[in-house]
């Protein structure tokens, strides 16, 4: 009985050979539809702020510097590739490209930075109501955001208008401390 | 068989005024509110009606009553019932009678909530902190709404976990919190005499990361399920579906029938990598690494398909609250019935080669065995349990998703040992391959994502449970305002089975841990997920005391 099961054993090891990649001196080409590190159209992107109001892992932020200019920032040590923000863009703004390789020692290789040059609403002061059918996803934080960039911190808080107070307060935004 | 309305009946009739109310918002779940002092009765009585016991749930609930509330929800398998026992006490004194002497699987649960919400539990044999770090600050109770999500308190010296007694002429050997053997941190302090076990004391919940806090207070509900996804690294899926489930449950809402097949299939694909992945691990722990490499390489296929599908290797990212995010194309599904054909062909080759080997047989039969009675009482779950006689899954029991239109058999063996549950996972392994075959071939068309029309209305509470390829799932969800839960709890499949670890490990050799505590597929991430995160690891105390912390504080610093 011993035997025999070694015997198969045998058999089962010589059948397949060898199977280990040559990855990383062949390249492993990812399957369609992956999703990797996420890419952000410029051209495209309206600031609505619906990928940074669904990113789980609050990995992009926004700062209103002013009325009519606002920095978004994508920090990607963070980033969980859920691809979420691509699949709520309006726009098709953001593309999960095929890029893994990402390992770095400065973030700042994998950190995207967009400033642009709003309109605002009139009416509402903001320009994402896509899902209004879907009352799941509604957008948490409408209006105007004061993400604090230097410490990757979400600030929790948004305004209807235009807040240079807040704006002051999130400069000064500490992360809690032991 | 009983139906809900008997179950009513019966308790009504038992304890009449003790009962204050029932609530049937869904056909299969019972929830009863009870009065506090009639708990431990109406527990044994559910149990007395082949009830087996799920998962406590404490939760607060001062903002309204002034009250913090516990939950203790049942299964009735034979029966397909969810019976939930609601009870509250006053904030300024919650104590309650602890059911642990009856139902020793709800004594974690219930130090559980001693450490996070500051109950009191007469009656409990262990009244020990569980969660906590052994610094955290006596009176600060983390899941209590008014402690801040983010509180960081600071650091303690000299606090150390109070192992148990040693029985009398035993020597203590610390495995962990660190060790080759185990693949995520937890301590096991094991009483050796000579090579035997004569027993076991566990502190672990090393890496708490407060997911169920976090997301009661800053994720909405949508974004949840790529957390919860991330509780488990193997299972990821199953967690993400039992959440969006327990949402859609509260919600009063049903998704297509597609994206339930499509739930399905993500569930079986998981349960046919994880199994394989298991089968790898445990040849590797019992230094048979020919199984590891081969179960691994067979294994590949579907992972390679995963990302296919989904977009990524694991934590596919697929399941959200309302349905699932990408469909199965007509190419796909051709794809995946070629891989489970050469899986399912490679796993005969591999089952063949090893169900014989006598050096298998001797490192796995009779090890870690407990009784069937013993297993039930635990309430152990998953293939631990189909591996000691005990005929559960929730797949059958409780059918979820689209299971109910699936054929599949619950493979149970009565070996009462690992080598059973070796049995249990490869012949589950050709179940969920008929699974998937299955549900491709009936599912229907449909869109894959259904929109809520309406917000989903506050303190609606749900309880799901979804069959792991460990074990079973609980989640228990209470719907609140804002967009996100108010209260969420999980219950991963290796939090009961590791409570049963000490009596598998009894009278055990030493040199057999490895494969008993790797038996039960322990996931200690799984585990630890509530509250609060900073644990540190430096604290062996009983081996080097405050020098190791010391050290490892001063190179902590110098690394700064």
């Amino acid at each position: 009985m011993w035997l025999t099961s070694k015997i198969k054993q045998v058999l089962l090891v010589l059948r397949p050979g060898v199977v280990t990649l040559k990855y990383p001196f062949e390249p492993h080409p990812v399957a369609k539809n992956f999703r990797g590190h996420p890419s952000w159209d410029h051209h495209k992107c309206v600031g609505c702020g619906g990928c940074a109001a669904h990113c789980p892992a609050r990995t992009i932020m926004i700062r209103d510097v002013c009325q009519d200019l606002r920095v978004m920032l994508y920090d990607g040590s963070r980033c969980t590739y859920c691809g979420r923000c691509a699949d709520v863009c309006p726009e098709d703004a953001i593309t999960m490209t095929e890029q893994f390789e990402l390992a770095t020692n400065d973030r700042n290789d994998i950190t995207v930075s967009m400033e642009l040059f709003m309109l605002t609403c009139q009416r509402c002061g903001r320009c994402y109501n896509m899902e209004t059918t879907n009352m799941i996803d509604k957008m948490g934080l409408r209006g105007f955001r004061y993400d604090n960039l230097e410490a990757r911190a979400v600030i929790p808080t948004a305004t209807e208008h235009f807040d240079e107070k807040m704006l002051e307060e999130s400069d000064r935004y500490q992360r809690p401390q032991k | 068989m009983l139906t809900i309305e008997e179950v009513k009946t019966r308790l009504k009739n038992k304890y009449q005024s003790a009962v204050k109310k029932f609530e049937q918002p869904y056909g299969t779940r019972l929830y009863a509110d009870i009065d506090k002092s009639k708990v431990r009765e109406i527990s044994n009585e559910i149990i007395g009606m082949g009830g087996r016991y799920l998962v406590s749930v404490g939760y607060d609930n001062i903002a309204r009553d002034k009250t913090l509330g516990l939950i203790h929800a049942f299964s009735l398998d034979r029966d397909d019932i969810f019976v939930c026992l609601r009870t509250a006490a006053p904030v300024d004194n919650p104590t309650f009678d602890s059911i642990t002497p009856d139902i020793p699987n709800a004594g974690w649960s219930e130090r559980e909530y001693m450490d996070l919400l500051g109950m009191k539990f007469s009656g409990h044999p262990k009244p020990k902190r569980l969660i906590l770090a052994d610094d955290w600050p006596e009176g600060v109770y983390p899941l209590r709404k008014e402690v801040p999500w983010n509180l960081m308190p600071p650091p303690a010296e000299n606090v150390a976990y109070q192992l148990d007694e040693a029985p009398e002429g035993c020597t203590t050997i610390p495995v962990g919190p660190f060790h080759p053997t185990l693949h995520e941190p937890a301590h096991f302090a094991v009483y050796v005499d000579g090579e035997t076990i004569k027993g076991c004391d566990y502190r672990g919940f090393m890496v708490h990361r407060g997911l169920e806090k976090l997301c009661q207070t800053q994720l909405t509900y949508n974004e949840i399920p790529f957390v919860a996804e991330r509780i488990c690294g193997i299972c990821g899926s199953v967690h993400a579906t039992s959440y969006s489930q327990a949402v859609e449950m509260a919600a009063g809402f049903r998704i297509s029938r597609r994206a339930e097949f499509i739930r399905t299939i993500m569930l079986e694909i998981e349960r046919v990598h994880s199994h394989l992945l298991w089968l790898g691990v445990a040849g590797h722990l019992i230094g048979f690494d020919t199984i590891f490499m081969q179960a691994w390489r067979v294994r590949e296929a579907i992972m390679w398909f995963g990302e296919k599908l989904t977009g990524n290797r694991k934590t596919y990212g697929m399941i959200v609250v309302g349905g699932v995010r990408r469909d199965i194309s007509p190419e796909l599904k051709d794809e995946l019935l070629g891989i489970l054909k050469t899986i399912e062909k490679e796993l005969v080759t591999i089952h063949k080669a090893i169900v014989g080997d006598s050096s298998i047989h001797r490192r796995t039969k009779g090890v870690g065995r407990i009784t069937t009675d013993e297993t039930r009482l635990w309430s152990l779950v998953g293939p631990v349990a189909r591996a000691r006689g005990v005929d559960i899954d929730t797949r059958r029991d409780h059918p979820y998703a689209a299971y109910d239109e699936m054929r599949f058999d619950v493979p149970v063996v009565d070996s009462c040992d690992v080598w059973g549950t070796v049995v249990v996972r490869i012949l589950e392994t050709f179940e969920a391959i008929k699974i998937i075959r299955q549900a491709l071939d009936t599912m229907p068309a449909g869109p894959t994502m259904t929109e809520f029309a309406e917000d989903i209305k506050p303190y609606q509470h749900a309880i799901t449970a979804v069959e792991a390829p460990r074990g079973e799932v609980v989640h228990y969800l209470i719907s609140g305002e804002e967009n996100r839960p108010e209260r969420w709890r999980v219950r991963a499949p290796t939090y009961p089975n590791l409570q049963g670890v000490p009596a598998m490990l009894l009278g055990d050799q030493f040199a057999d841990l490895p494969i008993i505590i790797g038996s039960i597929d322990p996931c200690f991430s799984c585990t630890d997920r509530v509250v609060k995160v900073d644990i540190r690891s430096g604290r062996i105390s009983n081996l080097t005391g405050g020098e190791l912390e010391t050290i490892s504080r001063a190179k902590k610093l110098a690394g700064r």
